[in-house]
């Protein structure tokens, strides 16, 4: 009687569930309070932030710090706001630059300075606001507040593989459009009788052509890039725009860029470059840390470059990208000070330079440049130094600030989105842009008036 | 300001219901000999007109609650003129048709009640005689006990979501929102004037009716080769069968790495063979057949289970009799075989269906995502990125109505094309 | 959603003289074997891929690697896919035994008891057929997330433990019992509870096994909804699971441990099926659940 079996089984794991035990305790180190942070990597870095979980345990027993981890920003906002919204929040969520507004909108969250008060230090650990680099600080202060704790900022640039360069005798990395342009002609043979699959890649996603929109001086939505006031237009049709749609098409169409198919794949296109696939890649600063491991263990030689531009128009500046962390509301002042001090400890002078040595990452902190500068770091590992001085070396306009409105992340997505159409299904790049721009409108509106009080 | 009064429409309804009421009573009267007096006696003086009377009464006033079913919560908004006095003409159309099915519901409802109660039948049906029926209170209390779960899980977990959607569907909803706004039939005239809609709505269409045509044809091929006892039937049976155990997630991963723009072996393999590839999942003309192809070995192996038990059933003398009679092979298929396995066809049909428009959801996500180019966004795939994905609860709701007609459509067409052969209620 | 009823196949092996019986037609069992060769390479492939790098993969290699133990480690060590498979059997068991119950406790009610309006509330259970529930996922998750705040088992199971289908199935199953057999029991002085226990059960087990294979398929095999509603890591089913191998990392393996992950998540259920086929198949002759 195997049925008979299973049914009895099934009784008792039926009542064993739903007999659920709720627990609710005082934060002791036997039964520690659990703070969960969610985290949007899945690698090496996902190990570090793990690292100084642990670490923070051993120093507050107490506490135990369970870092979650996301495949990208995306899910993990997606998980997060599903996650608020069941009454479960976790204490800690990583949060992408564009989702600024949004979490301010939404009353998710606690900013920094209101947990921090005026107090100098947290737990034991030091509050050191103004040690953090200008470029992150102007970026991430609201009205002068801190919203959030900075942890990872990034920046986009070119990846070589020079021993596929080698083939073709190509000396000098591309710095504009045309260089790359010039350097896949140089490359097609090698295209052609398979030794690789394509020349250049870079994931389609949004933040792209936002950095190629802030090097032609150009605003995404009007109202200061959103910076003076609330904007009311998403700005896609702009000639800037349109010029970097443009040569996403013309790259696509000429076999330069090899696209996967799938948006925003960051990891698809990293594993294309480890396994040699293409001798060119542009993608975030952060992953230095992991195709230098990989080109190590390889016996590639990888250089690094600014990301490319458009000489016709020149270069105003990058933006900067990456995240900070968010500490949720409403979870009482022990646990909150608790999320506080991890933080804190996260990104201290230290950690921080470490966390750059392990990823890429652009230290937010002078005192860990400085730390780094004094170990020699950026003499023995150049390529870590490209994002600092692509970022350095920007001018601050409007449009190099970033842009700031409540839709950006749907809108990233928009834009993903009429890139993917503009190469795949070719046509014209004004039109795709103008309907994306239309869309892009529609959601602003709808957001506004859902979430911006007449 | 309306562009027709609801006053008006109303009256409209009652006009039309109770006139068509008013004839089926008369006609009802005039037919039936034993027929229920009506309790006031007044109506009862000359029968004929007084049901009549009676009828047109309760037929206007059941299309009039009908109506207002969908038009009163929704204030008649779809019929009201917008700031600069113009009117929508989806909007009207979209108001004309909640006026009409609404109407339409209720007064059908009614109306066979009505008469059943005119014919001295009892309303909720006759008891059942069938005989070793428990009875008596204590009887009564354990069958409500029994039906109660059931009753109260479909009613709060079935019944009030769909009852919620249509309520979302005429909002401007953000999950996490502060407020909501009522918006009326706005993210619906949004989804029909969308040509990116239209298109999620053939593709929906065109892989279901492909994977309908592929898998059962494909299956009936090979359940003709496996149904007779053959040697090795068994280990034939299930190892042609089994895919079918597997989840669609399953398949979209798998089939995720066949196809692999660089890294997919099938292309290896064609490429060798043949000397050319073949862009899977790159070009939107080609990836809809990449999903179509997954699914098809997804759920193939179900399909042939259920022609090989009905082949299985074929009587053989029937066949044997059409070959001496020199029917060939194709002959006897088409004219005996086919014909006979068409409820089991039917069934196949069904569910192969459900599987494209819904099941198929965890394949699509992890085969294409949707892409490229959204040519394999399903009108399924598509309520969850709106819904889930961009928040939008609104227009996810609109979205989730419009997917519910196709449903109801598939049902009916069940119903229709399997009357006689479907025992379902008393 | 569909639910249709199919005489039961008798498979009958007619006696026919020897020649007839087994048509030793060789091409066929060359397209046999050629078509579970086609049907099966896919998950073979997998399974290799499991054992093998990136690197492996890019080249195409057909032959199994010797990195299993690293892909391993990875997804049972690093991402937690045993204990996914578990919180999978957990709500699948749980969703499948008390959609057992319920639905032969309301069947019974349909055939055994007199109840007024009986109809009407047969109608109520037969129109859910044409709900089915992705279509109204989006506000199920509001009642189900936001209103009464479920995350976790409860949210997966709760929602899906009663079913029409299956309440036919018990329906169908118990009108094709004798009538005499009530009638005798209650004779006998049984209450209705004796009944069910004593002999209703007993002569179930076959209807219950029929769906209980079933379902365990359907919820081992759910997605979409567990995607919605459960955050929380530690509680999510293995589909769900399996995104957190999806595209791996920047520097890791994807493609090995994807693989490896999608071969572990396919054992339950092909063992359920291969192993009750008989079952699956008269469960799903009778009902097809949505």
């Amino acid at each position: 009687m195997r049925s008979k079996f299973l049914f009895v089984c099934g009784l008792l794991l039926t009542t064993m569930v739903l007999a659920v035990p709720v627990a609710a305790q005082d934060c002791t180190a036997e039964s520690p309070c659990v703070l969960d942070a969610l985290i949007g990597f899945t690698d090496h870095r996902l190990e570090w932030a793990k690292d100084r979980a642990v670490e923070f345990g051993e120093m507050f027993p107490q506490f135990e710090v369970v870092i979650h981890e996301f495949s990208d920003y995306e899910p993990l906002l997606d998980s997060y706001i599903l996650a608020q919204e069941q009454g479960d929040p976790p204490a800690i969520m990583q949060l992408f630059e564009v989702g600024t507004q949004f979490a301010i909108d939404s009353g998710y969250f606690k900013p920094a300075s209101e947990i921090i008060g005026d107090r100098t230090e947290v737990m034991g650990q030091a509050v050191d606001f103004d040690d953090i680099i200008p470029v992150v600080s102007s970026y991430y202060t609201i009205g002068g507040q801190w919203s959030s704790v900075a942890w990872n900022t990034s920046t986009p640039i070119l990846y070589a593989n020079q021993n596929i360069l080698d083939m073709v005798g190509i000396e000098e990395l591309p710095e504009t459009w045309q260089g790359v342009e010039e350097a896949c002609a140089q490359l097609q043979p090698l295209v052609d009788d398979g030794t690789i699959t394509g020349c250049i890649v870079w994931p389609n996603h949004g933040w792209f052509y936002e950095q190629w929109l802030a090097q032609q001086n150009t605003e995404l939505v009007n109202n200061g890039n959103g910076r003076d006031a609330r904007p009311t237009q998403v700005l896609l049709s702009s000639e800037a725009s349109i010029n970097i749609v443009q040569w996403h098409q013309d790259m696509y169409q000429a076999g330069y860029y090899a696209y996967s198919g799938v948006q925003r794949d960051w990891p698809g296109t990293v594993q294309a470059f480890n396994a040699q696939q293409l001798p060119f890649i542009m993608t975030s600063s952060a992953s230095a840390g992991g195709i230098m491991m990989n080109a190590a263990d390889n016996d590639m030689e990888v250089r690094t470059g600014m990301m490319v531009y458009d000489a016709d128009v020149g270069w105003t500046g990058n933006i900067l990208g990456g995240a900070t962390m968010w500490i949720t509301d409403g979870l009482g002042e022990e646990i909150e000070d608790a999320a506080m001090a991890f933080l804190l400890f996260f990104s201290n002078t230290e950690n921080s330079a470490s966390w750059h040595q392990t990823s890429g990452y652009v230290p937010v902190r002078n005192s860990s440049v400085a730390l780094l500068e004094e170990q020699g770091w950026y003499e023995a590992n150049p390529n870590f130094l490209t994002a600092s001085i692509q970022l350095g070396d920007s001018q601050v306009t409007i449009a190099t600030q970033g842009a700031i409105f409540g839709t950006f992340v749907e809108t990233r997505n928009i834009i993903t989105q009429a890139i993917e159409d503009a190469m795949l299904l070719g046509g014209d790049v004004a039109a795709i842009l103008a309907e994306a721009e239309e869309e892009a409108n529609v959601l602003l509106e709808e957001y506004n008036l859902l979430y911006v009080d007449e | 300001m309306f562009v027709v009064s609801p006053l008006i429409l109303l009256a409209l309804a009652a006009l039309v219901g109770g006139g068509g009421s008013a004839w089926l009573f008369r006609r009802a009267a005039g037919a039936e000999t034993t027929i229920r007096l009506l309790p006031w006696s007044f109506l009862n003086e000359r029968r004929e007109d007084g049901l009549t009377a009676f009828g047109a009464a309760l037929g206007g006033s059941a299309a009039i609650v009908g109506a207002l079913i969908f038009l009163g919560p929704l204030n008649f908004c779809p019929f009201a003129l917008d700031d600069d006095g113009q009117a929508d003409s989806l909007n009207v159309l979209m108001g004309m048709i909640l006026f009409v099915v609404g109407a339409l519901l209720v007064h059908t409802l009614v109306m066979r009640l009505a008469l059943r109660w005119l014919r001295k039948e009892r309303l909720l049906g006759a008891l059942e005689t069938r005989p070793g029926l428990f009875r008596g209170p204590s009887a009564w209390l354990i069958a409500t006990v029994f039906l109660a779960p059931t009753i109260g899980i479909l009613g709060i977990f079935l019944y009030y979501p769909m009852f919620d959607t249509f309520l979302l569907s005429t909002k401007l909803a953000r999950l996490g929102a502060p407020r909501t706004r009522f918006v009326c039939m706005r993210n619906f005239n949004q989804l029909l004037s969308d040509a990116d809609y239209g298109r999620t709505v053939l593709v929906s269409f065109f892989l279901a009716v492909l994977i309908v045509l592929f898998s059962l044809s494909l299956s009936l091929l090979i359940a003709q080769m496996v149904y007779r006892p053959m040697k090795g039937g068994r280990i034939y049976r299930t190892l042609l069968v089994w895919p079918y155990a597997l989840s669609p997630v399953i398949a979209g991963i798998v089939f995720q790495l066949l196809f692999h723009n660089t890294a997919g072996v099938l292309n290896h393999m064609i490429d060798t063979l043949f000397g050319f590839k073949i862009d899977w999942l790159l070009r939107p003309d080609i990836a809809p057949w990449t999903v179509v192809l997954a699914s098809t070995w997804n759920i193939m192996g179900f399909c042939i289970l259920f022609y090989i038990a009905g082949l299985q059933n074929v009587p053989q003398d029937l066949l044997e009799a059409a070959a001496i009679d020199g029917a060939n092979a194709f002959q006897r298929f088409f004219r005996i075989t086919f014909p006979l396995l068409s409820p089991i066809t039917f069934f196949l049909v069904v569910t192969t269906t459900t599987y494209a428009f819904f099941d198929s959801y965890g394949l699509i996500d992890f085969l294409t995502a949707g892409g490229p180019v959204e040519a394999t966004t399903t009108m399924m795939y598509e309520v969850f990125e709106v819904g889930v994905e961009a928040r939008n609860l609104g227009s996810a709701a609109a979205r989730s109505l419009l997917l519910f007609t196709v449903v109801i459509g598939v049902t009916i067409m069940q119903f229709r094309f399997s009357q006689g052969r479907v025992t379902y209620g008393n | 959603m569909a639910t249709e009823l199919i005489r039961q196949p008798v498979v009958e092996r007619r006696k026919r003289p020897w020649h007839k019986r087994i048509p030793e037609r060789w091409y066929a069992h060359v397209i046999l074997i050629v078509a579970i060769i086609i049907m099966g390479f896919p998950v073979y492939y997998a399974g290799v891929v499991a054992t093998q790098t990136n690197t492996q993969v890019f080249n195409y290699q057909l032959t199994p690697s010797k990195y299993l133990s690293r892909n391993w480690d990875l997804v049972v060590n690093q991402r937690q896919l045993p204990r996914f498979m578990l919180n999978s059997v957990i709500v699948a068991v749980v969703m499948t035994t008390g959609k057992a119950i319920l639905s032969l406790l309301a069947g019974m009610a349909f055939v055994f008891f007199r109840i007024p309006g009986k109809w009407l509330v047969f109608g109520f259970v037969l129109i859910t057929l044409m709900m089915p529930t992705e279509v109204m996922a989006i506000a199920l998750f509001r009642l189900v997330g936001i209103q009464l705040q479920w995350g976790g088992y409860q949210a997966m199971i709760v929602p899906f433990i009663a079913s029409a289908t299956a309440t036919f199935l018990f329906r169908q199953h118990f009108a094709s019992i004798p009538s005499e057999l009530s009638e005798a029991a209650q004779i006998d002085g049984a209450n209705p509870l004796q009944f069910l226990w004593k002999v209703l059960i007993p002569i179930s087990w076959n209807a219950i096994a029929a769906l209980f294979v079933i379902q365990f398929l359907y919820a081992w095999n759910q997605y979409l909804w567990p995607l919605m509603v459960v955050q929380e890591t530690a509680l999510k089913p293995v589909q769900v699971g399996l995104r957190t191998l999806v595209s791996g990392t920047e520097t890791g393996d994807s493609f090995g441990p994807l693989m490896l992950g999608a071969v572990m998540a396919s054992i339950p259920p092909l063992l359920v099926f291969i192993f009750l086929q008989k079952q699956f198949m008269s469960g799903f002759a009778l009902t097809r659940d949505k």
